[in-house]
């Protein structure tokens, strides 16, 4: 599904190179569950807007779905996003003057589905996170647990095959980050390919398979790895 | 997805109520101004007859002695001399043709209810009616009979029959002009010009006339004109027969050449009228001279658009200009301030074009907005250009054409400031405002 061998990303200012991502190598299957953890400023949330096709890389070669990334040009990386890409982010990046069911909406009218479909299909993604009866509602009507819901039908509602979450639970209490989270294995338990970065080693250890990144390398590729039945249980 | 831009750029405006509604005033002032000065613009310079403009052309004849100028660009006389007309009217030619003068005369009719008013006429031939275009709703021209005959007849227009006769065909019925009487032989539609493309001499945009005469009348009835006489040596002019036989300019000659050729011919024989006319003693010169203008050629000759004109069109547009560049300006601050919401479309799969061109339907719907507005505007100032001054009543006004100009125009330049702003924001990097929205 993924697969990235020697990706990194340098941020060039006039005084300052950053090095973001060295060496990059990383393969995901279909099917995965993955959560990245790492320290704040460790590659991260850049890993994760490549993975996303938000931003290009320095040097390296990433293959999603067979499709070399690096040698797309913009409008082919955004119908790759449109496609084949489901995002999450921790701030839920709803759009504050749309109601849910337009939130929805947004990929799908990009995708350049009829309405009857994307109909559909938004009804079937908020039915499907418990907020269809709140689709004339706009974004600030909601809790943040809720609007993290929404973003997850938005990011449903285009059945993505790979689906990239940052901190999805980062701005929620613990038992709406559960809820998210519950929902989140749900989806993964469909069929989608999930990575997902967090800061919360507890929701780490739900995943099946856990990578960390410090200074912009993979650290420790097994330190989670093992019974994923055993983890969630624990 | 058109119509979902608009819908996103209505909400946009109104998210924003204060910068559009400025954006939206900018607009409109400035396209009220332009249109305002360039309507008048286009009302003056518009072809006054299309579809003969390029074959009615207008006569000057250089008669003058060596060593005399004119006033005028070419030092053409503008009018010719009432013998040149007469020669030229019975010259054996196949093209129509008509001499005229503007007159005037005290107007009454048998009907003691009815006061005497003013009206101004125009003393022409028959030709003029079919050269003109001019419509008939009763009656006809009069004939080449009448005119040889020096009949008393006349044509009025439509607007006059109305307040002579309440609009019944007035065909037959005779009027009283100063002590003249007249009978009616047809009547006219108003003719429908706001340039006095015909007669140039004493201002390009008054109404036209609302009676005809026959030009043979003016001999035996001392018909005196209302325009311009001008003369250039020093003749003994003591009577009105003195008048007719003198070289004075008082007289305009139109003649109807179709085609390249007939121009060309024409040009040949008024060449060899004035060789024969100086044979007779006129025309003392060495060089003959004369000029067959057509209406365009002639409305330009005359300066019917002056250049204080097309100075104001410049102003107003660059007073456009500067309401674009304060639009621009706010685009700009409005645009990169949605830069996080457009890097979250980008995100989900909107293209650089598509996030382009939602930006131009939203400046575009502004321009919308702001020419309707802006017609208003303009409406207001064409007011008060006709209030203000009486030449203006009849050309400070919007025809249809620039009624639908006005908000093309806001649109095309609303679209040219938008397209700076609407580049910037469609290059934001999708993942630079994710994590910080």
């Amino acid at each position: 599904m993924l697969n990235m061998n020697g990706i990194s990303k340098v941020y060039q200012t006039e005084m300052v190179q950053t090095h973001a991502l060295r060496d990059f190598d990383l393969q995901v299957n279909e099917g995965e569950f993955i959560a990245v953890t790492g320290p704040s400023g460790s590659g991260k949330t850049t890993f994760l807007n490549i993975a996303g096709v938000l931003e290009p890389f320095t040097q390296g070669q990433y293959l999603l779905d067979g499709v070399d990334i690096g040698k797309l040009n913009d409008n082919q990386r955004a119908d790759i996003r449109n496609q084949k890409i489901g995002y999450i982010f921790q701030g839920f990046n709803l759009i504050p003057d749309l109601n849910l069911y337009e939130n929805v909406e947004v990929p799908l009218r990009y995708r350049g589905i009829k309405a009857a479909e994307r109909k559909r299909r938004i009804e079937s993604s908020l039915e499907q996170v418990g907020l269809a009866s709140r689709a004339k509602h706009l974004p600030q009507q909601l809790s943040g647990g809720q609007q993290q819901r929404v973003a997850i039908a938005r990011a449903l509602a285009g059945k993505p095959r790979f689906l990239l979450a940052d901190e999805p639970t980062g701005n929620l209490d613990s038992l709406m980050a559960r809820q998210v989270m519950e929902l989140l294995e749900q989806i993964n338990r469909d069929g989608a390919t999930i990575v997902m970065v967090t800061h919360d080693p507890e929701l780490a250890r739900r995943a099946p398979r856990n990578i960390q990144v410090v200074d912009g390398q993979i650290a420790d590729f097994s330190l989670y790895q093992g019974n994923p039945a055993a983890v969630v249980g624990a | 997805m058109f119509f979902h831009y608009v819908d996103l750029s209505w909400r946009s405006l109104k998210r924003t109520p204060m910068v559009s509604l400025l954006m939206v005033i900018a607009i409109a002032v400035g396209i009220g101004i332009t249109m305002t000065s360039l309507s008048v613009y286009h009302m003056m310079s518009a072809d006054p007859i299309p579809s003969k403009s390029t074959q009615l052309h207008h006569v000057q004849l250089q008669t003058m002695d060596d060593g005399r100028d004119w006033w005028s660009d070419d030092n053409m006389p503008y009018q010719v001399t009432y013998p040149d007309a007469i020669n030229l009217l019975n010259a054996d030619l196949p093209y129509r043709r008509t001499a005229m003068i503007a007159a005037g005369f005290a107007v009454h009719v048998d009907d003691s209810d009815m006061k005497p008013f003013l009206e101004r006429a125009r003393v022409a031939n028959a030709d003029l009616f079919s050269m003109f275009n001019l419509e008939f709703i009763y009656g006809s021209a009069w004939t080449r009979n009448d005119e040889d005959s020096q009949a008393s007849v006349v044509v009025i227009s439509q607007s006059l029959n109305d307040t002579l006769f309440q609009g019944e065909n007035s065909v037959g019925k005779t009027i009283n002009l100063d002590g003249m009487t007249v009978r009616i032989v047809g009547v006219i539609k108003d003719w429908p010009t706001y340039v006095k493309y015909y007669d140039l001499n004493n201002g390009a945009f008054r109404d036209p006339e609302h009676i005809f005469l026959p030009f043979s009348l003016i001999a035996p009835n001392e018909i005196i004109t209302w325009g311009n006489s001008n003369g250039w040596k020093a003749e003994n002019v003591r009577g009105f027969q003195d008048k007719l036989k003198s070289e004075q300019f008082w007289v305009q000659f139109w003649v109807d050449l179709p085609t390249d050729e007939d121009e060309l011919a024409y040009g040949q024989f008024l060449m060899s009228y004035m060789a024969e006319q100086q044979k007779l003693g006129r025309f003392a010169r060495k060089e003959l001279d004369f000029a067959l203008r057509d209406v365009k050629q002639m409305m330009v000759y005359r300066e019917v658009v002056n250049e204080d004109n097309k100075i104001l069109v410049m102003l107003s547009f660059m007073f456009l200009a500067v309401c674009l560049a304060n639009i621009l300006g706010l685009l700009l601050a409005k645009f990169l301030r949605r830069a996080p919401e457009v890097g979250v479309r980008r995100a989900l799969g909107a293209s650089k074009t598509q996030v382009f061109i939602q930006h131009l339907v939203e400046v575009g719907l502004l321009g919308v907005i702001g020419g309707i507005l802006g017609i208003f505007i303009a409406q207001a100032g064409l007011w008060g250009m006709r209030k203000s001054n009486d030449a203006y009543t009849v050309i400070a006004d919007m025809d249809l054409t620039m009624l639908l100009s006005a908000p093309a125009i806001a649109v095309s330049v609303c679209i040219l400031a938008g397209l700076y702003p609407a580049w910037l924001v469609c290059r934001t990097t999708p993942a630079t405002y994710l994590k910080s929205q």
